[in-house]
C-alpha cells in the first residue's frame, strides 16, 4: 500500500475517484508565466482616449481612493500617460494588439484575452505568490503540485511538474523569484515542481558523476535492488519496494531527460521559428521550445518564468526587449503545438502577476516614462484545449484602471485553468491544520464564457 | 488492501460502546460545523450542532435529515461533497438513540495520569484489546542504532557500546552536545528559524545567536517549563540577562518584508498574527489562526480572542517593512562568551585611560577641534551602513538651499544631500525616492542672512533615529519624514560644498565635539576636553582610539533580533476580516475563554500560563511531537492540531501518562526521551508481517518498532560521519556547504551561493545556512521543512531526486570515497563497510553482492584509469594517494553503493 493513501481521507476521495472529475479538455498545461508583471497599456489592452490625456492628472473619480504601493503613494502628481506604441486590430478577429508583439498579432486568431483578470496583491512577492498558490504568503502548494497531486504523471520517466526559469533582457535587475513558487506547501514533497536547469544538470544531481558511466551504473543499480530486496523479504516493509522503484526512475530520468534537453536534432526550421535566441540555453526562446518537447512526452505542467517586466522606469526602452524576448517564442510555440495537433490538449496561458498603472510613476519626458504596480486590471490570454479562439474577454475602462465589464479574480482563472484538466476546483481538497484546503480557498468560479 | 484496513476499523468501532469525542465529534465538525457551528448566526442558521442542548432537543430531526433518501433535504447538502457514508450515519443513529450524551473536547480537559501505568501496560492493553501482541525485542545492536539516530542524529558504531548496559549507552547519547543538536534541528522547524528574511530578494539576517541559545538549553536540560517562558518573554523576565532577551528571538524568526512599496501596516499584523499562529501551533496544538477573519469553525474560539492573543505581541515596535539586509530592530548585541570577555577587558583599557585624564584648569578659549578621523570629500564615500559627520558654516540666502550633497543632480533623486528647504533644515538619504529613503528635518527653521555652524551626525544604523543635527553646536529637534532607507545611497557624483569651512569625519561625533567645532562648548566637561587636546593629546588620542576599537568590535559581533515591549502599549484591534486596514472594537490582551477566566494581563503571564497546570495542552502537544519524532507518528496524528477537525489520539491514556508523567519530573525532557526510549515498546523489532502491516500500516498501535527513513539532516550528517569528515564544533554562525552552482543566481540574478571551504563543509546540517527562497537542496529532496511557517508534522517521502541525489552529489561521492580509504585500511573490509554503515554484519548473500561488485568494478577501472581517476576527484579533501587508484575507484563505488542503501538512511 502507498503511503500517499494514508495521508488524508480527502487526499483518498481525490486519488481513489480516478484522478478526474469529467472528461478533461487539457490533458496539460504550459504556463507561460511573466514575472514583474508585464504592462497591459503598452501590450493588449488598447486606450486610444488617453492620446488626448497625457499629462492631465488621473481623475479622483477613477482612482476611487483605491491603494497604492509605498513607491508611488507619497507622489504628489498622478499624470497620466499613454502608450507610445501604437495598436492594430489583427487578423479575422480583430484583436487589439501593438506592435510590440507583431508575432503574437499573427496568431491572435488563435488566443483568447482575458483583459479583465485582477488581483489582490500589489507587490510581486505576495502577487506571484498569490498567483502560484492562491495565497499571498507562503506555505501552500502551488499551482503545478496541486495539479500534479491531483493527477498524476503521464508519464513514468519524467516529473509531473516542470519549471524553467528565464532572465528577461527589459529590467535586467529585476524581480528575484523563489523555490516555493514551485513548491508543494502542505503537500507531500513528491510534488513540488522539478526545476530543469540550463546551467550544470538539467535537474539536479541527474548526471553521472565524472568517472562513472551508463555501463557502470546500471550494474550498480542491479546490485543496489539485490541488496535491497533481501533487505525488504527480511523485514517487509513496503517502503523498500517503493524505494527500489524509485532508484528505476531516477535511472530512466538520466536517459529521457538529456534526450528531452538534447536540441541538436530539432531541425533548423523548427529554430526559425522560435526565433534567434532559441539556440541559446537557458533562453526564453530555448524554454519555450523545451516546453513543446516536454508536452510530446506528457508531462502535465509546464512552467515558464521570464523575469524582467518590473519597469518602474524608463518603459519605453525596457519593454521593446523585453518584447523581443517572448514575442517570437510565445507565437512559434503555440504555432508549433497547432502544427502537431498538441495544441488541442494542451492549454497554453501567458501573463504576469498584476498590471502596471496607466499614470506615470517617476520622471515623464517625450520619450520616457515608468508605470508602478496596478492589481486592478491586467491583460492574460489563453489557447489551446478548446479555449475560444479569437476572443476577448472583459472590459477596462478608458483608463485601464477598472474593470467595467466581466472581471476575471486569480481564484477564478486557477478554477477555469483546472476545469479544462477534468477537475472540479472545489473538490481537489487536502486536510492541513484541521481544513480541507483548496487552490481556490473558498473562492473562484469557472469562467464558463471562455470555453467553446 | 486499503478497503480492508476500512473495514477492520469500522468492524473494532462496532463492538465498542459510542464514545462521543472519539466517535461523534470529529464527524460533526468535519461535516457539519461549517455552516451548524460557532458562526451560525453570521450565516443567517439557527441550528446549533456544536452546543449539546440544541442537538439533544434536535435528536430526531438530525437522524431524520441525515438519511433522508429527498436529495434536496438531506444534510449535509448533496452539492457540498460532504455526505456521510453508511456506517457514519449508523454511528450517529446509534448515539443519537444512547440519548445524544455530550463531551467538552478532550484536549481542553486536564489530562489525569492513570494509576498504576506505564508505557508498556497502555500499549499493551490496547494490543490485547485488538488482539495483537507486541513483537519481540530488536537485537541489541539494532536497538543502539535506533536509539543513537533518535536521541544524537547520528548512528552507533561498531562496538561502541560494548562496554555498557543499554541504559548505560542511553545516557551517555543524552549526554552528548550531537543530542542537543538533535533536539535543536527539531526545534528549528518549528521556530521557522532561517539565515534570510524571506520575502523577495530574501536578505541575509543574523539569528544563530538565537540558535545556539536553544543548543545550549538542550545540552544544559533545561527545564521545558522555562525553556518556553524565556522563548515567549525572556525579555520581561526581572533582571533579565542577555541570554534571556536572546532567547526571546524565538518570537522574531517569522520573515520580514524588506519589498519596496509595500504597505508597512499590513506586514506588521502579518509579524504579530504569525508569533499568534506558531504559539498556537506549537504550544497549543490549536488552530487559533483560522479565527483572524472570522471565528473559528470548528474550535471554540472568537475572532476577538485571536485578536486578545495578537495584542501581546503587536508591541514592540518594529518596522512593517523590514530592512532587506541584515537584522531589523529591535535587536540586540549578543557577543559570544569569548566576545564578552574581549569586549569587558576592551571596555577595561578605556576605562583605565579615561581615567589617566583628569581634568585640569584651561586657560583661556575653548579653541580645540576635533582632529581625529577628520578626513577630506575627495578621500570620503558614506555609506548607508557607516558613521560619519558632516559640519559646515553657512549663511542661507534664501528659504530653500543645498548645504552639502552628493547625490544625482535632479531634486528628490538619489545620494546624500543636507540642505535647506523651506528654512528648515535636512538631511535625506536616498537610494530611490519616496520608498527607499531617510529624511529628517528641524522643526526650528534658519533666518536668511544669518551665519550658522551646521552639523549632522549619522551611526550607520540605516534609522532616522541614528541622525543628529546641530545648530551652532546645539542638537535640534527632529521629525521623521521618511524611514525607509533599505539599501546604500550610492551615487559616482562628487560632494558638492556649497559652503565654506566644510568638515567632514567618518566618525559620529559625540555632541561635546560638535560643540567644539561650532565654538559653542562650555562648562567643566569641555574645559577638560579642551585641556587634553591641547596639553595631553597622546592621552587623548588613546581615549578616542580605544572608542574606536570599542566599535570596531561591536560591528562584529553578532546582533540577534529580539523581543522588546515599547513604553507606551499600544492598542489593539479586531481587524474585520483580518484585513490590516479595517481595524474594528478594541481588544485588550487576553487567553481564549475555554482556556482561562482569569486575567492574563502581559506576555510573561501569558508564557507562565502556557506552561503551568491550569493549561490542558503544552505538555500533551510537546510529548507528542517528541513521540512523533521517535515512532513517525503521533499519538496525535495531527500533531499541529488537537481540536476537532484533529485526529483522536491513538492512545490517549498514554498521551495523558506522558503528558503528566512530563510535568511531574519538572518538565525534564531527557527524562521523557529516557523513558520512552527504554520501554519494552520502543525496543520491539520493527520486522512486520503482511497481516500486521494490512492491519495497521503506519503502525499506530505499536505492535513492533518504528522504522522510516532519516530525516534530511541525519542523511547527510551520518554520511559525513562514517567517512571520517564530519567536523563536530558546536554552534557559531551558520556554514556554507557544497550547493550545485548558480542555484541562487538563477533565481535573483544578484550574487550566487559562494560556498565555503575547509572544515565548514563538513559541519552537522543544522548550521548549514539557510536561504528561505533557495534553500539547501538537498534538504528540500529529502523532505526537510521550508522554514517559511511553524512547521510541526513530520513528512517523508521517497521520490527518484532522492536517489540521484545519494548517487551523484559531491557531498555523497566526496564521503564515499573517504568511507573506501577507511574499508580499505580495515581487515575486515567490506564486511567492516557494511556494519559501520548498517550497525548489523552483512549476511552471506549479502556480503557475496557485495564483493562480486568490487571485483567488477576494480576490473572495470584497471582498464580505464582516467575514470578512475575522475570519481576519485570529487569533494575538496585530498584523496590517499598511497592507495592504487582503480582499487579505490572501485571500493568508492561500493562505498557508495552502502550509503545508498534503504536500510542505510532508515531507522529500523
Amino acid at each position: 500500500m502507498k503511503r500517499r493513501d494514508f495521508l488524508s481521507a480527502a487526499a483518498v476521495a481525490t486519488l481513489a475517484r480516478g484522478a478526474t472529475d469529467f472528461a478533461p479538455k487539457a490533458k496539460r498545461v504550459i504556463y507561460l508565466f511573466q514575472s514583474g508583471a508585464p504592462s497591459q497599456l503598452e501590450t493588449f489592452d488598447y486606450k486610444p482616449a488617453l492620446e488626448k490625456m497625457r499629462g492631465v492628472e488621473l481623475p479622483d473619480s477613477i482612482r476611487q481612493g483605491q491603494r497604492l504601493t509605498g513607491m508611488t503613494a507619497t507622489q504628489t502628481s498622478f499624470p497620466l500617460v499613454p502608450s507610445q506604441f501604437a495598436f492594430k486590430q489583427r487578423g479575422q478577429s480583430g484583436a487589439w494588439v501593438s506592435d510590440l508583439m507583431p508575432h503574437i498579432a499573427k496568431v491572435a486568431d488563435r488566443l483568447c484575452f482575458i483583459k479583465s483578470l485582477h488581483t489582490e496583491a500589489i507587490n510581486h512577492d505576495p502577487a506571484v505568490t498569490f498567483f502560484q498558490t492562491g495565497f499571498q504568503l507562503a506555505g501552500r502548494p502551488s499551482i503545478g503540485s496541486w495539479i500534479s497531486y491531483g493527477l498524476g504523471s503521464d508519464n513514468k520517466d519524467l516529473p509531473a511538474f516542470v519549471v524553467m526559469i528565464s532572465q528577461g533582457t527589459g529590467n535586467v535587475a529585476d524581480q528575484p523569484l523563489y523555490d516555493r513558487l514551485w513548491g508543494s506547501g502542505f503537500l507531500p514533497t513528491k510534488y513540488q515542481g522539478v526545476k530543469f536547469r540550463s546551467q550544470g544538470d538539467p535537474v539536479l544531481f541527474l548526471k553521472n558523476p565524472e568517472g562513472v558511466t551508463p555501463a557502470t551504473r546500471r550494474s550498480y543499480l542491479d546490485d543496489l535492488a539485490k541488496l535491497n530486496t533481501f533487505k525488504l523479504n527480511d523485514t517487509g516493509d513496503p517502503e523498500i519496494a517503493t524505494r527500489i522503484a524509485q532508484y528505476e526512475m531516477a535511472f530512466r530520468m538520466q536517459t529521457s531527460v538529456p534526450e528531452l534537453t538534447d536540441l541538436s536534432k530539432e531541425p533548423d526550421h523548427v529554430f526559425a521559428r522560435y526565433g534567434p535566441e532559441a539556440r541559446t540555453p537557458g533562453s526564453y526562446a530555448a524554454n519555450c521550445l523545451l516546453a513543446r518537447r516536454l508536452a510530446e512526452r506528457g508531462v502535465r505542467f509546464i512552467q515558464l518564468f521570464h523575469r524582467g517586466w518590473d519597469q518602474h522606469n524608463h518603459l519605453p526602452s525596457q519593454i521593446v526587449n523585453q518584447c523581443l524576448d517572448v514575442d517570437q517564442p510565445t507565437a512559434g510555440l503555440i504555432e508549433d503545438l497547432a502544427e502537431r495537433g498538441l495544441l488541442e490538449d494542451t492549454l497554453v496561458v501567458w501573463g504576469g502577476e498584476f498590471g502596471r498603472t496607466v499614470y506615470c510613476q517617476g520622471k515623464m519626458t517625450a520619450d520616457d516614462y515608468g508605470r508602478d504596480h496596478h492589481p486592478r486590471c491586467f491583460t492574460v490570454f489563453m489557447a489551446g484545449a478548446r479555449v475560444k479562439r479569437g476572443f476577448s474577454f472583459g472590459e477596462t475602462d478608458d483608463f485601464s484602471y477598472n474593470i467595467v465589464k466581466d472581471p476575471v479574480h486569480v481564484h477564478d482563472l486557477h478554477a477555469t485553468i483546472l476545469h479544462q484538466l477534468g477537475v472540479d476546483h472545489t473538490k481537489l481538497t487536502f486536510k492541513f491544520q484541521g481544513r480541507h484546503f483548496r487552490l481556490t480557498d473558498v473562492h473562484g468560479n469557472v469562467v464558463r464564457s471562455l470555453l467553446s | 488492501m486499503r478497503l480492508v484496513f476500512l473495514l477492520a476499523c469500522a468492524a473494532s468501532l462496532v463492538a465498542q460502546p459510542i464514545e462521543f469525542n472519539r466517535d461523534i465529534r470529529p464527524i460533526l465538525s468535519d461535516r457539519c460545523w461549517t455552516c451548524h457551528g460557532s458562526d451560525a448566526a453570521a450565516k443567517g442558521i439557527r441550528l446549533r450542532l456544536d452546543q449539546p442542548e440544541p442537538v439533544a432537543a434536535a435528536r430526531q430531526l438530525i437522524a431524520e435529515r441525515i438519511a433522508t433518501p429527498n436529495k434536496a433535504k438531506r444534510m449535509p447538502p448533496v452539492h457540498t461533497g460532504a455526505g456521510l457514508s453508511t456506517s457514519e450515519i449508523a454511528t450517529i443513529n446509534r448515539w443519537v438513540d444512547a440519548g445524544a450524551p455530550w463531551q467538552k473536547h478532550w484536549a481542553y480537559l486536564p489530562p489525569q495520569r492513570p494509576a498504576g501505568q506505564t508505557i508498556d501496560s497502555l500499549v499493551r492493553a490496547r494490543l490485547t484489546k485488538e488482539g495483537l501482541s507486541p513483537a519481540p525485542e530488536a537485537s541489541r545492536e539494532t536497538l543502539l542504532r535506533r536509539a543513537s539516530l533518535d536521541l544524537t542524529g547520528l548512528p552507533a558504531l561498531p562496538g561502541e557500546y560494548d562496554d555498557m548496559s543499554y541504559e548505560q549507552a542511553v545516557d551517555r547519547m543524552l549526554s552528548t552536545a550531537r543530542y542537543a543538536e538533535r533536539m535543536t534541528a527539531k526545534w528549528l522547524d518549528a521556530a521557522r528559524y532561517a539565515d534570510s528574511n524571506g520575502y523577495q530578494t530574501d536578505g541575509e539576517r543574523q539569528m544563530w545567536r538565537w540558535r545556539d541559545w536553544v543548543l545550549n538549553a538542550f545540552r544544559t536540560n533545561k527545564p521545558f517549563d522555562q525553556f518556553v517562558i524565556e522563548q515567549m518573554a525572556g525579555d520581561l523576565l526581572p533582571y533579565a540577562t542577555l541570554d534571556q532577551k536572546i532567547a526571546t528571538g524565538f518570537q522574531r524568526n517569522h520573515r520580514g518584508n524588506g519589498e519596496g512599496g509595500i504597505v508597512p501596516e499590513e506586514y506588521l499584523a502579518e509579524y504579530a498574527a504569525d508569533r499568534v499562529e506558531t504559539m498556537s501551533t506549537v504550544f497549543l496544538g490549536s488552530t487559533i489562526g483560522c479565527a483572524r477573519c472570522h471565528n473559528h469553525k470548528y474550535d471554540p474560539f472568537t475572532q476577538k480572542e485571536f485578536y486578545q492573543l495578537y495584542a501581546y505581541f503587536h508591541n514592540i515596535g518594529e518596522r512593517g517593512r523590514y530592512f532587506k539586509f541584515g537584522n531589523t530592530p529591535p535587536f540586540i548585541y549578543a557577543p559570544t562568551e569569548p566576545q564578552q570577555t574581549k569586549l569587558a577587558e576592551i571596555e577595561g583599557r578605556l576605562t583605565a585611560a579615561e581615567a589617566r585624564l583628569r581634568p585640569g584648569a584651561a586657560s583661556g578659549p575653548l579653541t580645540w577641534k576635533p582632529s581625529l578621523d577628520l578626513t577630506t570629500p575627495e578621500k570620503y564615500t558614506p555609506h548607508y551602513t557607516a558613521r560619519f559627520t558632516i559640519a559646515a558654516r553657512f549663511t542661507p540666502l534664501a528659504a530653500t538651499a543645498n548645504v552639502v550633497s552628493k547625490a544625482l543632480p535632479e531634486a528628490e533623486s538619489n545620494g546624500l544631500r543636507f540642505e535647506m528647504k523651506d528654512g528648515r533644515l535636512q538631511v535625506n538619504l536616498v537610494m530611490r525616492w519616496l520608498d527607499d529613503a531617510l529624511r529628517v528635518e528641524t522643526e526650528r527653521t534658519l533666518s536668511p542672512g544669518q551665519n550658522y555652524h551646521l552639523a549632522f551626525t549619522y551611526d550607520g544604523s540605516k534609522l532616522a533615529a541614528g541622525i543628529k543635527v546641530y545648530i551652532d553646536g546645539k542638537p535640534e529637534k527632529l521629525r521623521v519624514l521618511v524611514d525607509e532607507l533599505n539599501q546604500d545611497f550610492l551615487v559616482k557624483e562628487p560632494f558638492v560644498l556649497n559652503a565654506p569651512d566644510v568638515n567632514i569625519y567618518s566618525r559620529a561625533l559625540p555632541p561635546l565635539e560638535v560643540a567644539f567645532l561650532a565654538g559653542a562648548a562650555s562648562g567643566p566637561e569641555a574645559t577638560r576636553r579642551q585641556f587634553l587636546e591641547t596639553t595631553d593629546a597622546k592621552a587623548w588620542a588613546e581615549v578616542v582610539q580605544l572608542r574606536r576599537e570599542r566599535e570596531a568590535f561591536l560591528d562584529n559581533v553578532p546582533t540577534v533580533m529580539v523581543m522588546q515591549e515599547t513604553g507606551k502599549p499600544l492598542d489593539a484591534h479586531v481587524l474585520i476580516r483580518g484585513a490590516y486596514d479595517r481595524p474594528g472594537d478594541k481588544v485588550s490582551p487576553g487567553v481564549p475563554a475555554i482556556f482561562a477566566n482569569k486575567p492574563i494581563t502581559n506576555r510573561l503571564d501569558l508564557a507562565r500560563w502556557l506552561v503551568s497546570r491550569e493549561n490542558p495542552l503544552t505538555a500533551r502537544v510537546t510529548v507528542n511531537r517528541f513521540w512523533q519524532s521517535i515512532f513517525g507518528v503521533g499519538l496525535v496524528k495531527t500533531a499541529e492540531d488537537f481540536g476537532a477537525q484533529g485526529e483522536w489520539p491513538s492512545n490517549p491514556e498514554l498521551l495523558d501518562w506522558l503528558a503528566i508523567e512530563f510535568m511531574d519530573s519538572g518538565w525534564d525532557v531527557k527524562h521523557l526521551l529516557k523513558t520512552i526510549v527504554l520501554s519494552q515498546t520502543y525496543r520491539q523489532s520493527s520486522r512486520v508481517s503482511p497481516e500486521l502491516l494490512a492491519r495497521d500500516p503506519e503502525n499506530r498501535l505499536l505492535a513492533r518498532g518504528p522504522r522510516f527513513r532519516l530525516d534530511a539532516g541525519a542523511v547527510r550528517d551520518q554520511a559525513l560521519y562514517f567517512s571520517g569528515l564530519l567536523v563536530e564544533r558546536v554552534g557559531g554562525p551558520s556554514v556554507k556547504p557544497y550547493q550545485p552552482a548558480g542555484l541562487w543566481k538563477e533565481l535573483s540574478g544578484g550574487a550566487d551561493y559562494v560556498p565555503d571551504s575547509g572544515e565548514a563543509l563538513y559541519r552537522r546540517s543544522v548550521y548549514t545556512f539557510w536561504k528561505r527562497t533557495s534553500p539547501p537542496p538537498t534538504m528540500a529532496n529529502f523532505d526537510a521543512s521550508g522554514r517559511e511557517i511553524c512547521t510541526v508534522r513530520e513528512s517523508r517521502t521517497n521520490t527518484p531526486l532522492q536517489a540521484l541525489n545519494l548517487m551523484n552529489d559531491v557531498t555523497f561521492l566526496e564521503a564515499a570515497r573517504r568511507l573506501a580509504e577507511k574499508i580499505m585500511a580495515h581487515p575486515a573490509g567490506l564486511a567492516y563497510g557494511f556494519r559501520l554503515v548498517t550497525g548489523r554484519a552483512a549476511t552471506p548473500d549479502e556480503l557475496a553482492v557485495l564483493l562480486d561488485a568490487l571485483e567488477r568494478h576494480r576490473a572495470t577501472y584497471e582498464k580505464d584509469e582516467f575514470a578512475a581517476r575522475n570519481l576519485l576527484a570529487h569533494g575538496d579533501s585530498r584523496r590517499n594517494t598511497d592507495l592504487p587508484v582503480a582499487d579505490l575507484a572501485a571500493h568508492t563505488l561500493v562505498s557508495s553503493l552502502l550509503l545508498n542503501l534503504d536500510e542505510g538512511i532508515t531507522k529500523e
